[in-house]
């Protein structure tokens, strides 16, 4: 009961501060004159443009179906009828002569705005680059763990050499000197740098993971009859697998982050969305607020998946 | 192949093993076994019965001597050694079950892998197999759902869903408690019955006396002495007798 009731103070202690905190920023906005602009930011994620449909060419409308949305002009000189479909407004009827150039109808067209495009661009970056980090990571690690020296020293200067140099600069050498002479574009230089990042942060996972798998279990598998390949694709690494869940979370977590980083080099991800809404709204506080809430949502929702996969493979203990 | 005919079916000529460490484990062993006949090899903590028994199949390399299994010369290019790890089982003292397969997954993971049968009759098999040895009610329960008696019952199950022509068994039942040894002991006693050949590293005396058509003694890596249950037990070999003395 005590506890309980301390529990309960410790949890108010924690509304109670975040209050603070919110109250703290506000405040602090009020005293460099700060106005808040909320009302700006929706647009650029979502906005409903009306499109206005002009008639192509003189003529007369010949057929008005306001079941089915559809209008249908015959032309006066023998052009092809022409026909408008799913139209939120008719501004003609039945019977109408129109002139080239007049609105016939209006659409209501609903359009991403540049912060969803940067989220959408973040999203495909981060999950290209995973998936051949991802493939990158497995054969590194198991390249460490070899017997052959050759593999051995190889991985190991891969991942030394990756992990001593800062993600950006690897980004710029990707692009300028890697992408020249490969003549590879925006994208594919910016995933091959944050495939070629991760990917020797997963090997090391990998790597942790599989020592971590008691011998007996590659020597139960190869006493079985399965060849080496076999023993690690059905027996060690669905177990390692499991075993670094957590960390390869974290990492493809970072991964989502570190994706920002590919904006230098004129990728309109999130970060760079952001900072072209900036520009045009000068409401920065509002847009890297909302810039951070988007990051949030990703990195939550990949948190999320994880856990249910983790309660999954749980099924075993 | 030597002195061997064509019923002896593991043939050891003067195994030596010495582990990168510089370790001498074996001492020019020779050893052959019958088809059909069952070996218990006996010998103090670290006299190289592990190390003997892991040869067999390869799990060690040997440093020299010759070492022919079901008809596989082990020290030849030729042999494919996941050919021979087929046509032998080995059961651990650590029982090392996948822990991510249930009872029955264990049982059918390498013969629908390596032997490649169909789903169906993998799991027939092994749902045979677990029955046999007395797991009919615990064949969808994961390793860590089983008591240590029941997983090296499956243990042995998933060795002999391979349909190998050799069981090696490692101090199967001394990772157990007392009162699980027996069961494991039966399975073990059924299988000799059924002509099954074994080799048996055990501390389980009363197993070797019952059960062994040959008792070998090994010490600091030296096959010591070998001989019929009877008269092992009865021998007056002066190092054989120092160890029994010990453990009896
Ligand atoms: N992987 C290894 N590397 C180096 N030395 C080893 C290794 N495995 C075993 N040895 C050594 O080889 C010798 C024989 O060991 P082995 O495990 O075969 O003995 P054992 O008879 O099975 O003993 P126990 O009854 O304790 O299982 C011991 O001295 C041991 O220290
Ligand atoms: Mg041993």
């Amino acid at each position: 009961m005590q506890t309980q009731h301390n529990q309960l103070f410790w949890k108010a202690v924690f509304i109670l501060i975040m209050l603070c905190l919110g109250v703290g920023i506000y405040v602090s906005s009020k005293a460099i004159d700060y106005t808040w602009r909320w009302e700006r930011i929706p647009q650029y994620l979502i906005s409903i443009e009306p499109l206005e449909i002009r008639a192509p060419f003189d003529g007369s409308v010949s057929q008005v179906d306001e079941k089915r949305h559809r209008i249908t002009l015959d032309s006066d000189y023998g052009d092809d009828p022409f026909v408008v479909e799913n139209f939120d407004d008719l501004h003609v009827s039945e019977g109408d002569i129109v002139f080239e150039g007049d609105i016939i109808a209006r659409q209501e067209h609903w359009n991403l705005g540049p912060l969803s495009w940067g989220l959408i661009m973040t999203l495909k970056i981060s999950a290209v680059s995973l998936v051949f980090a991802m493939i990158i990571g497995l054969f590194v690690g198991l390249a460490r763990l070899s017997s052959n020296p050759a593999l051995r020293y190889l991985s190991v200067t891969y991942i030394e050499l990756i992990r001593g140099t800062p993600l950006l600069v690897q980004i710029f050498i990707f692009y300028f000197f890697i992408g020249t002479v490969l003549d590879l574009d925006r994208f594919t230089a910016g995933v091959a740098a944050l495939a070629v990042f991760t990917g020797a942060y997963i090997a090391e996972i990998v790597r942790s993971g599989i020592q971590s798998i008691n011998p007996g279990q590659m020597e139960a598998a190869r006493s079985l009859g399965m060849n080496y390949v076999q023993a690690m694709i059905y027996v060690i690494l669905p177990q390692a697998f499991k075993r670094t869940l957590p960390p390869l979370a974290g990492q493809f977590i970072n991964l989502i982050k570190d994706s920002s980083l590919v904006s230098v080099i004129s990728i309109t991800d999130l970060t760079k969305a952001g900072r072209e809404v900036v520009s045009s709204t000068f409401a920065p506080f509002e847009v890297w607020f909302a810039v951070a809430l988007l990051y949030l949502v990703l990195t939550g929702a990949l948190s999320w998946a994880i856990q249910k996969l983790e309660k999954r493979l749980a099924a075993s203990d | 192949m030597t002195n061997a005919d064509n019923k002896s079916i593991i043939v050891a000529i003067d195994v030596d093993k010495i582990y990168p460490n510089g370790c001498h484990a074996l001492k020019k062993v020779s050893l052959t076994v019958e088809k059909g006949e069952v070996v218990v090899i006996i010998g103090p903590s670290g006299s190289g019965k592990s190390t003997f028994l892991r040869t067999l199949n390869q799990l060690e390399t040997i440093s020299s001597g010759s070492i022919v299994v079901d008809g596989f010369d082990l020290n030849s290019k030729h042999t494919n050694i996941n050919r021979v790890r087929e046509k032998v089982g080995m059961v651990f003292q650590s029982f090392n079950l996948f822990p991510h397969k249930t009872a029955l997954g264990n049982v059918m993971l390498s013969p629908r892998k390596v032997l490649k049968k169909p789903e169906q009759q993998a799991e027939e098999e092994g749902r045979e197999l677990l029955y046999k040895v007395g797991l009919a009610d615990r064949m969808d329960n994961f390793p860590s759902h089983l008591s240590g008696g029941q997983q090296q019952r499956v243990a042995i199950a998933r060795a002999l869903a391979m349909m190998p022509d050799i069981m090696l068994f490692d101090e199967p039942t001394s990772a157990l408690d007392p009162e699980m040894v027996g069961e494991v002991l039966d399975v073990m006693k059924t299988l000799a019955a059924d002509g099954m050949t074994m080799v048996v590293v055990t501390h389980e005396m009363g197993f070797a006396r019952e059960v062994a058509d040959r008792v070998v003694f090994m010490e600091e890596g030296e096959l010591v002495f070998e001989e019929q249950p009877d008269r092992f037990f009865s021998s007056s070999n002066s190092r054989l007798q120092r160890f029994l003395g010990q453990v009896l």
